[in-house]
């Protein structure tokens, strides 16, 4: 078979199309070397300079590029993200523990929470908008843009969830429950601790969806912004090449943090495989 | 400690009737049917255990037999009939609050704790939970009664089937349960095993005397363990009696062939004789059963040349012979394709040889034979 | 010791079928899920629906009902071409998105049989995605520019002496940004089907003397298809509710149904957004039906 041929070709296919997703971060992480604070956000690059760096952290001299009203904006997004992981991955949990049994109306359930999900962003973000205008609600990053942040992270929660149930062996349970042990008491001290690693990751889901959340933040959150929204309110006035430094920055940040997860993910794996070989017989 | 109440033996029968029970029983199953998609797993089951014994239930795969053991467990829920253990209707009773221990085919152990802790779950995770000096020592006494002194520490990964088995029985057992339910506990273990826990699973029984229900797909299993045998045919109970009784008279054809050592014949049935497709035979026991066939026991069976007189006789050509050690077992072949097995035993001699394709007589004693119907 | 067994005449039909107990706790455990996606996804679409025929003053809507907001949708050609260049992009991106993702899942899927490379390349795939999502539409304007990296390295190459003018600020760009935000979204479930393949089947094809565009047709396309299907509704649901990308690459040119959701929001015309948005999901839903039927997909999953 042609296989041969087809894989290097292939191969290369495949690095053309990693360097075509890279681009606009390989763009950017060069522009944020640009020449500061007169440089702005377009080739040519003037003069390589981390002075961009310098400004994020506040320690630039003064010049007339006003800093990313990053701070409180950062610290809302962070809270409101952790708000949503918390709850979401709670009812996708509870959720998907009740998808264990049948019952009536299951399907539609399913696509009720599914729905969530499929929905973009603008209508969600417009209905709640509308909800809360006619009913005089105010709008809040932690009221109405919390609601739809979680419409949002709950399917994904579940699924997640789902998936690890369908494969988690009962018999566990209903040994415990034959020794006399109730069933929330068995859930606690058996089930949970065995699906722990799938509520992480349903957890670390949540949470990233909702930090990067913007088309529905942009209706629900009211006058005080989350961080997306406070990146997309700079879109208007003049662009700087802060915002690259800071877009450099915060994903080497999400990446040390995968980095950590993943070496302690392999590290508790690899102590589990050293301990399964020293098999007696 | 014995509840007996003395009271006619019936054995119940797929078309039989019998006689009223008593509540003494420690367990009785009343009518139990279980549905799964449509098709009947359980099917008006009853039976009672009363005594301590170790009971085998045998049946075949789809026999309905785990359904069974689940059902009474409280993993299902009949879909109608009720269940009584103790004297009270457990029926709707969770499992949690049954006081029956069960022993799962693939072990379930706690993949999270230790050997120790898997044992002591019970104990410590109850309602009422033992303080922990009593769970230390009942582990400590469980863990030296099924032979698992020194692994305490060791993950449930880091042991062996056999030892795994053996935490899973502790586990219940350090619970004092009145009743053990086992889904095929020695399925997972290799044959020289199996073989050994069988014995350890009846001593242990015995130290502690409170009944063993075991469900096993092996006859020889089911045969050599139980004090008395249940056969499960089809959702149904088909006989419920001793290991030599069954054996010796099995109740209906199905129980015959679940046993592995009848050859089973169809045919029609009338007071002086069994007619088949082969031949028609006398017979020495008649079982009153809704399916009519004729059974003769492998090891009745005579091979003798061809065209010989015989009472009893049918013609089949030899196939091949398997070397069971202290049996061998000659498969013959009718001439519309049934195989025919006979089993000689070593101890009466050494065997023949046959010649592949030859035919010859299958010959035996027609009071050897059971017609059914 | 006695064995006894009883035949009573009337069998005591004891207990229920089977879930009586257990579907309660299910209700319980299930119901904070559904009152929420309820309350705060289903109330506020039938808001929008019902809005849609609200009778706009100014800055402010009343709930009397008139068909007005429609009328102004569908008698303007400015909304109705924004209709169709939301259409036309979406079936664009889905086809370059299809097109450009394929063989990449090809490879990840079918050629790398490594457990862990797999993973690893899907993980790269994911990782331009930790970057905000408004950043890395940002930096599309200093590549797709007149004095952009694209045009800078092409000039270098010799390949073309005049700069691309059609980079940015046209549709192109738009669909670019595009392609490039959520092909990974059609890898991923194509690679995870293509996965499952069992590659004994490739290799009786091979034996029975198939070549590699045979086997494409016949055996891999249609295994992947539940895949295409999931990536296709993925695509389609954010292609079809963008307005960011087209706001931040086309200039204002290219006006999307989302463009005009987030401008009528912003002048307080809720009526007319909302009309747009009861298009919007009407698009969506038959979008979503049409390719469910093309796949059975709770069989294949």
């Amino acid at each position: 078979m042609e296989s041969r041929v087809l894989k290097p070709i292939l191969a290369i296919y495949v690095a053309l199309f990693l360097l075509f997703l890279y681009g606009p971060f390989i763009v950017l992480g060069i522009l944020s070397f640009q020449q500061g604070p007169e440089g702005g956000p377009q080739f040519p690059i003037v003069e390589w300079s981390t002075f961009w760096y310098q400004h994020i952290l506040g320690l630039a001299p003064p010049s007339r590029v006003s800093p990313l009203p990053i701070g409180i904006s950062l610290f809302r997004s962070m809270t409101l993200a952790f708000m949503t992981m918390v709850t979401s991955t709670v009812l996708g949990v509870m959720a998907a523990q009740a998808f264990r049994k049948n019952f009536r109306g299951k399907t539609t359930a399913f696509y009720l929470i599914v729905l969530g999900m499929i929905v973009p962003g603008v209508l969600v973000g417009l209905g709640s908008a509308l909800v809360a205008t006619t009913t005089g609600i105010e709008r809040h990053w932690w009221s109405t843009a919390f609601a739809t942040h979680v419409v949002y992270t709950l399917p994904f929660a579940f699924l997640v969830m789902l998936a690890i149930f369908n494969r988690f062996d009962s018999t566990v349970e209903e040994a415990s429950w034959s020794l006399g042990v109730s069933p929330s008491r068995t859930f606690r001290k058996v089930t949970f601790p065995l699906i722990f690693p799938g509520v992480l990751s349903a957890m670390l889901f949540a949470f990233t969806l909702s930090y990067d959340e913007f088309s529905r933040t942009l209706f629900s959150s009211g006058r005080e912004q989350t961080l997306p929204l406070a990146i997309y309110s700079t879109f208007s006035v003049e662009i700087h090449p802060n915002i690259f430094a800071f877009g450099v920055l915060t994903t080497l940040f999400s990446f040390a943090l995968l980095t950590v997860y993943a070496v302690l993910m392999m590290l508790s794996v690899r102590r589990a495989r050293r301990v399964a070989i020293q098999e007696a017989i | 400690m014995i509840m007996a109440m003395a009271t006619s033996e019936i054995v119940t029968m797929q078309d039989g009737s019998s006689i009223v029970v008593l509540d003494e029983a420690l367990l009785r199953l009343e009518g139990i049917t279980k549905l799964f998609a449509g098709r009947s797993a359980l099917s008006d089951v009853r039976f009672s255990v009363t005594g301590n014994e170790y009971i085998s239930l045998l049946g075949p795969s789809g026999s309905g037999k785990t359904t069974l053991l689940r059902a009474i467990a409280g993993f299902e829920t009949p879909d109608s009939g009720r269940i009584f253990f103790e004297g009270a209707d457990v029926t709707r009773k969770p499992a949690h609050r049954r006081g029956i221990g069960f022993v799962f085919q693939n072990f379930a152990l706690f993949p999270h704790l230790s050997v120790f802790d898997n044992v002591a779950f019970g104990l410590r995770n109850r309602a009422e939970p033992f303080p922990e000096d009593v769970v230390l020592s009942r582990v400590k006494e469980t863990i030296d009664l099924v032979g698992l002194k020194g692994l305490e520490r060791r993950g449930v990964h880091q042991i062996s089937g056999g030892q795994k088995q053996r935490v899973a029985l502790a586990r219940t057992l350090v619970t004092k349960p009145k009743l053990v339910l086992l889904d095929e506990p020695l399925g997972a273990l290799d044959a020289n095993l199996r073989q050994r826990m069988r014995t350890e699973l009846r001593r242990i029984r015995e130290a502690l005397d409170i009944p063993f229900l075991h469900v096993t797909g092996s006859e020889t299993e089911a045969l050599s363990m139980g004090d008395r045998l249940i056969v499960l045919d089809a959702g149904r109970i088909g006989q419920y009696g001793k290991p030599d009784e069954v054996y010796a008279s099995p109740a209906t054809a199905n129980v015959a062939r679940f046993l592995n050592r009848y050859n089973v014949f169809a045919g029609t049935i009338e007071n002086d004789g069994f007619t088949t497709k082969y031949g028609r035979f006398d017979y020495g026991t008649r079982t009153p059963a809704s399916e009519r066939a004729y059974a003769i026991r492998y090891d009745r069976l005579s091979v003798t040349p061809s065209g010989g007189a015989a009472p009893a006789k049918l013609a089949a050509s030899y196939v091949a012979s398997e070397y069971l050690g202290s049996a061998m077992v000659h498969f013959f072949e009718t001439a519309d394709g049934k195989v025919v097995e006979v089993e000689h035993h070593l101890s009466f001699g050494p065997p023949e040889a046959f010649e592949p394709g030859r035919s010859y007589d299958l010959s035996w004693n027609p009071q050897d034979g059971i017609a059914f119907g | 010791m006695t064995l006894v067994t009883s035949t009573s005449a009337e069998v005591d039909v004891g207990a229920p079928a089977s879930n009586e107990r257990g579907s309660l706790s299910a209700y319980v455990l299930l119901a904070p899920a559904v009152i929420w996606m309820t309350l705060f996804l289903v109330v506020p679409m039938a808001m929008i629906i019902y809005v849609s025929f609200w009778t706009q003053t100014t800055f402010k809507i009343e709930p009397r009902l008139t068909l007005d907001s429609w009328q102004t949708f569908f008698s303007s050609d400015a909304y109705l071409s924004s209709l169709w260049t939301t259409l036309r992009i979406w079936l664009i991106v889905l086809v370059t998105t299809f097109v450009v993702g394929y063989p990449t899942a090809i490879y990840v899927g079918l050629f790398v049989r490594n457990k862990t490379l797999q993973t690893s390349l899907l993980v790269l795939c994911v990782i331009p995605f930790w970057t905000s999502f408004l950043i890395r539409v940002l930096a599309w304007r200093p590549m797709l520019g007149k004095e952009g990296a694209i045009n800078i390295i092409l000039m270098k190459a010799g390949i073309i002496t005049q700069p691309i003018e059609a980079l940015l600020f046209t549709d192109l760009s738009v669909v670019i940004g595009m392609t490039q935000i959520y092909v990974v979204f059609m890898v991923g479930p194509i690679a995870f089907m293509l996965g499952r393949i069992d590659p004994n089947i490739l290799e009786a094809a091979r034996d029975l003397g198939a070549d590699f565009w045979r086997i494409l047709r016949k055996i891999i396309f249609p295994l992947s298809l539940p895949g295409v299907v999931v990536g296709a509704i993925f695509v389609s649901v954010m292609v079809l509710g963008e307005f960011a990308t087209s706001a931040a690459l086309s200039g204002r040119k290219v006006n999307l149904l989302g463009n005009i959701i987030v401008t009528q929001v912003g002048s307080l015309k809720w009526a007319l957004a909302s009309v747009v948005g009861v298009i919007l999901t009407a698009i969506m839903a038959l979008v979503i039906a049409g390719l469910l039927r093309v796949v059975d997909l709770k069989k294949e999953l």
